[in-house]
């Protein structure tokens, strides 16, 4: 029963681990720039199967996630100049825009890669299992995805809070006019968070692919969980994406495990129940 | 109503009235459906055109309202005279409970009505002793009260039509209520109308319920028009095109919402068989509809006449 | 004795002119078929399947049945029962087809049914296995031409007590209808012989991390028996290695490596029990060798359930309209003839019983490379044991297994 148990709580973190790098993403691009896409999901997709026909001709696993990253920033970003910014902050046609951009994102993707669920081949070295004291197995890959995901997690939570790029970025999520007043120019400062964005998203469509597989509709399901995390964590905040990764991602293994008839209201009932209490969620900010 | 609207809406009032005649069972079917998705498009529009509030859960109260109607006619054999009713009354009581959210405002109103969706849909799908899980329930009847029963689609269609209609009337009325005004009022501003002394709270709430109570509507005549539902009512993609439907036909009008469910139905339900990328197409719509007419078809048609006009006076 | 009179003679010949010409217009025009399946949407890989399969038969019968000319009308459902609703009544009312063939989604099968039961228009199901279709929820223009979803799941049970020798096994099965029956029915097969269900594992279609199942096996359990459909496959056999469970535990593909999925699948399957049921591409008959080897010639692989089922529709549909000399008009004489008909399928030999469900053999199946004449090597599932005959009520009487209702969760 405790190893269950065990064994639960690292299927939650890694899949923590995947959340947080596509939520994270998504959380500073709505704190600093007030932008909502919901096309985050299709740029996970999407970038995952680039990924793979990088992985699948080069061979190289590493590639693959630069590659999926580095194709969604660029994207992302004609995406964001072109039309996104044409919306301006209406939350509503943002909605309605991005949900339109993963509905042609989504079809030409099906268009190349078809219907069947592909699994972006993982590195030889991470194919095995690692044996954990207590008789437990567990994937190589699913273990380096968890340290990866704190990797990524540290890289960030310093760029943000150590450096002065950082700084400014806190600053224009607190207050963006005033940023602007000071002379820094706001305007790249989004392109670069964005675009940071899109790579994480991309990037994660990769990482994700090696475990979960790509398939058309899982650019919606994934958006549905980074969601939960983004409102439980609170829009705007890193901290906020670590945490709510991290409860999401043990509530959906801990649901299934306990309850599995009621799994999604385990994970979406307590979430609902708090937004009521705490819409903000846990480390939002008013704005 | 100035003279060429009433001309207009007698015109089309008029093909309605004929459409079976003319069109036959497949059209008449069809535009049955337009007539119930606009209705519930309607629905969420009352909160998005008139409340500035953006819900994506229409579907739940339309689903809970269409398995009420559906599991009492079928597995308890209670009349259509009672089970129709109950039906709304089912959804607006889910009303009452979701409308806690708006308590939130702008994205977090939207995140938490998409999180309340999927509650309700992971509930259909799953306690199947209930709901019948993904077959859902089945062999529904044709409505009939008190000796009055339809017995054809075409009966069925001219009673959706009259639904509408009247349900169209008095939400013309409720729109044009000081209500209503009131509501326009906290989309534009809401500090300000508190500073007026309006209890925004209190009038959203009452949006919402009111708002769940007219999907619920759509629900029963869903319902009736399958004769089954299953999991599918309920999921995320209807609340979503719900919405789009609205924005698409006009949102803020009484007709757009109803051009919406023409247009994104007949895109689904003819370009779908000659074109493969048709969810690619639909996409276009809306990218187009946001960028280029956020009024809708019926903003581009006004803007359309306005300009004819212009042309006229010099 | 003919008549004297040349006018009398000529009318004579120039009414019965007539009166064949009559009769031959009635009976001259195009037999129409629509086939409803999902052609984009979650299910356009099997749907892709279905209609291939189907178009190969009549590739094959060059489109002419009963001596008439066959056009058919593909409807894309989009595995969505809306949809699925319009198309039907579309095929019905505007293109005014002779009968219906599909869906394949479960949960599309009552929304047609509805249409064949309001138009009279008859429905040959040739995908979609609710059990309740061909037992409880019955609609007399309805035919199934595939398969009860627990027919193929009864003899799995008795396979799993009496030849694997397991007591004690888990189920690792999708959460709905198709999952519920397969899955239940080899649960009762299995505990009526003495076995012991420690547990079932259910799990939502499109469960993306099998992480969480694998972990919750029981730790005494004999085996494992897999009944997952559709992405989910390729998640839980890489869950299944990367956990390392291959070296713990043995698993029973009960319905798991179709052959939709081997083409992705590496070596590591070879030796599964890959799937029970109506088919399996390994079937060695002259019929299956013929139809596989054609298939694969067109489409460049082996064919699936998918593929089968929809040119067995074909074949049995064909032979329906050739024994009633190609009059589809007359609804209730085509149904009689599906009926009645006795088909010598790919599968094996097909006759619809009392219930309009076919009786037919069930394939229990493992994966084997084999040596295809026009694909060279090739994995796919080769029948192991052969169960012959089976009905939809197993072994029990139809009244017996109708009154204890539906399995369910």
């Amino acid at each position: 029963m405790v190893t269950s148990a065990i064994l639960q709580a690292i299927n939650g973190v890694s899949l923590a681990a995947l959340l947080f790098l596509l939520a994270s993403g998504f959380t500073l691009s709505f704190g600093l720039m007030r932008v909502v896409n919901m096309a985050h999901g299709a740029y996970y997709l999407l970038g995952g199967y680039i990924g793979l026909a990088v992985a699948q001709k080069t061979g190289s696993f590493t590639l693959a996630l630069f590659a999926g990253g580095a194709a969604i920033a660029v994207i992302g970003f004609f995406i964001d100049r072109f039309l996104i910014r044409r919306t301006g902050e209406n939350h509503l046609a943002q909605v309605l825009l991005t949900v339109g951009v993963a509905f042609v994102m989504g079809d030409v993707a099906l268009h190349f890669w078809g219907g069947d669920n592909l699994k972006v081949p993982v590195p030889m070295f991470l194919r095995g299992a690692v044996e954990l004291p207590g008789g437990i197995v567990y994937p190589s890959y699913r273990f380096a995805l968890i340290l990866f995901g704190v990797f990524v997690a540290l890289v960030l939570w310093l760029l943000y809070k150590k450096t002065q790029i950082g700084a400014v970025v806190r600053a224009g999520v607190d207050d963006r006019e005033q940023v602007n007043a000071t002379g820094i120019n706001v305007d790249r400062l989004f392109v670069l968070v964005s675009a940071l964005a899109s790579f994480l998203a991309g990037l994660a469509g990769v990482a994700g692919g090696a475990f979960l597989t790509l398939y058309p509709g899982a650019e919606w399901e994934i958006l549905v969980y980074a969601l939960v995390v983004v409102i439980v964590g609170g829009l705007g905040s890193l901290e906020g994406a670590m945490i709510g990764a991290l409860i999401v991602g043990l509530l959906d293994a801990y649901g299934r495990w306990l309850l599995p008839e009621f799994s999604y209201f385990v994970l979406f009932g307590p979430i609902a129940l708090l937004m009521l209490f705490r819409p903000r969620g846990l480390f939002g900010r008013e704005h | 109503m100035p003279r060429a609207r009433l001309a207009l809406a007698i015109a089309v009032l008029a093909a309605a009235l004929v459409l079976p005649q003319l069109g036959g069972p497949f059209w008449t079917g069809l535009v049955t459906q337009m007539l119930i998705f606009g209705l519930l498009a309607l629905s969420v529009d009352l909160l998005l055109g008139h409340a500035g509030l953006f819900s994506l859960t229409h579907a739940s109260f339309f689903a809970v309202s269409a398995y009420t109607v559906a599991i009492l006619q079928v597995r308890y054999g209670v009349p259509t005279v009672l089970a129709a009713p109950a039906g709304i009354l089912a959804g607006t009581l889910l009303g009452l409970v979701f409308g806690l959210a708006v308590r939130t405002r702008g994205v977090y109103f939207i995140l938490i009505t998409i999180a309340f969706g999927y509650v309700v849909w992971g509930l259909a799908q799953r306690w199947s002793s209930f709901t019948g899980g993904d077959n859902g329930v089945t062999n529904v009847p044709f409505p009939a009260v008190a000796g009055f029963a339809i017995t054809s689609h075409t009966q069925y269609y001219y009673l959706v039509l009259a639904v509408v209609i009247l349900v169209g009337l008095a939400y013309r009325v409720l729109v044009r209520s000081p209500f209503g005004l009131a509501l326009r009022g906290i989309k534009g501003s809401e500090t300000r109308m508190q500073s007026l002394g309006y209890r925004t709270g209190l009038h959203l709430y009452a949006a919402f319920v009111l708002s769940a109570a007219l999907a619920s509507v759509a629900g029963v005549l869903y319902v009736y028009y399958n004769r089954f539902v299953n999991p599918v009512a309920s999921a995320f993609p209807i609340s979503v095109e719900a919405a789009l439907m609205a924005i698409v036909g006009g949102s803020g009008t009484l007709v757009g919402p109803f051009i919406g469910a023409g247009v994104l139905l007949g895109l689904r339900n003819w370009v779908s068989s000659f074109i493969e990328m048709h969810h690619a197409i639909m996409g276009a719509v809306f990218i187009a509809t946001v960028l280029w007419a956020p009024d809708g078809l019926v903003g581009l048609a006004g803007r359309i006449r306005a300009r004819l006009f212009r042309k006229d006076h010099g | 004795m003919q008549p004297r009179h040349p006018l009398i003679r000529s009318s004579i010949a120039a009414l019965a002119a007539l009166g064949v010409a009559a009769a031959a217009h009635a009976q001259s025009g195009p037999i129409k078929i629509g086939v409803l399946a999902p052609v984009t949407g979650p299910l356009a890989t099997p749907g892709k399947d279905m209609v291939e399969g189907w178009k190969l038969f009549w590739d094959q019968a060059k489109n002419t049945a009963g001596g008439r000319k066959v056009e058919y009308v593909i409807a894309d459902t989009t595995c969505n029962p809306d949809q699925a609703l319009n198309q039907a009544r579309r095929l019905v009312h505007q293109e005014k087809v002779h009968f219906l063939v599909g869906p394949l989604c479960g949960h599309e099968g009552p929304a047609v049914a509805q249409v064949s039961k309001e138009t009279g228009v008859p429905l040959v199901m040739d995908a979609a296995g609710a059990d309740t279709v061909t037992k409880w929820d019955r609609t007399p223009t309805v035919v199934r031409t595939a398969v009860s979803a627990s027919q193929i799941g009864h003899p799995f049970g008795d396979y799993l007590y009496h030849e694997l020798k397991a007591r004690n096994v888990t189920f690792i099965a999708q959460d709905y209808t198709w999952g519920h029956e397969l899955t239940l029915g080899a649960a009762r097969t299995f505990t009526e012989a003495g076995g012991k269900v420690a547990r079932i594992l259910w799990n939502p279609i499109g469960t993306k991390d099998y992480g969480p199942t694998i972990a919750a096996i029981p730790a005494d359990t004999d085996a494992v028996v897999a009944v997952v459909v559709g992405a989910d496959r390729v998640r839980l056999f890489e869950a299944w290695y990367n956990f390392g469970m291959d070296k713990k535990k043995k698993i029973y593909g009960q319905y798991w490596l179709l052959q939709d999925v081997l083409p992705q699948m590496d070596d590591r399957a070879i030796g599964m029990f890959g799937k029970t049921a109506n088919y399996a591409p390994g079937i060695d008959t002259p019929e299956n060798r013929a139809f596989t080897t054609a298939f694969a010639q067109q489409y460049k692989r082996l064919p699936s359930w998918f593929g089968e089922s929809a040119y067995t529709a074909g074949l049995w549909t064909k032979a329906a309209i050739d024994s009633i000399q190609g009059n589809v008009e007359d609804r209730a004489a085509f149904l009689k003839a599906m009926r009645s008909v006795t088909v010598k399928a790919p599968r094996g030999p097909l006759k619809l019983d009392a219930y309009d469900n076919p009786v037919q053999n069930v394939y229990v199946s493992k994966v084997q490379k084999i040596k295809h004449p026009v694909l060279g090597d090739v994995l796919t599932n080769v029948p192991v044991k052969t169960y012959e005959g089976v009905s939809q009520f197993w072994k029990w009487s139809p009244e017996e297994f109708l009154k204890r209702g539906p399995y369910k969760r």
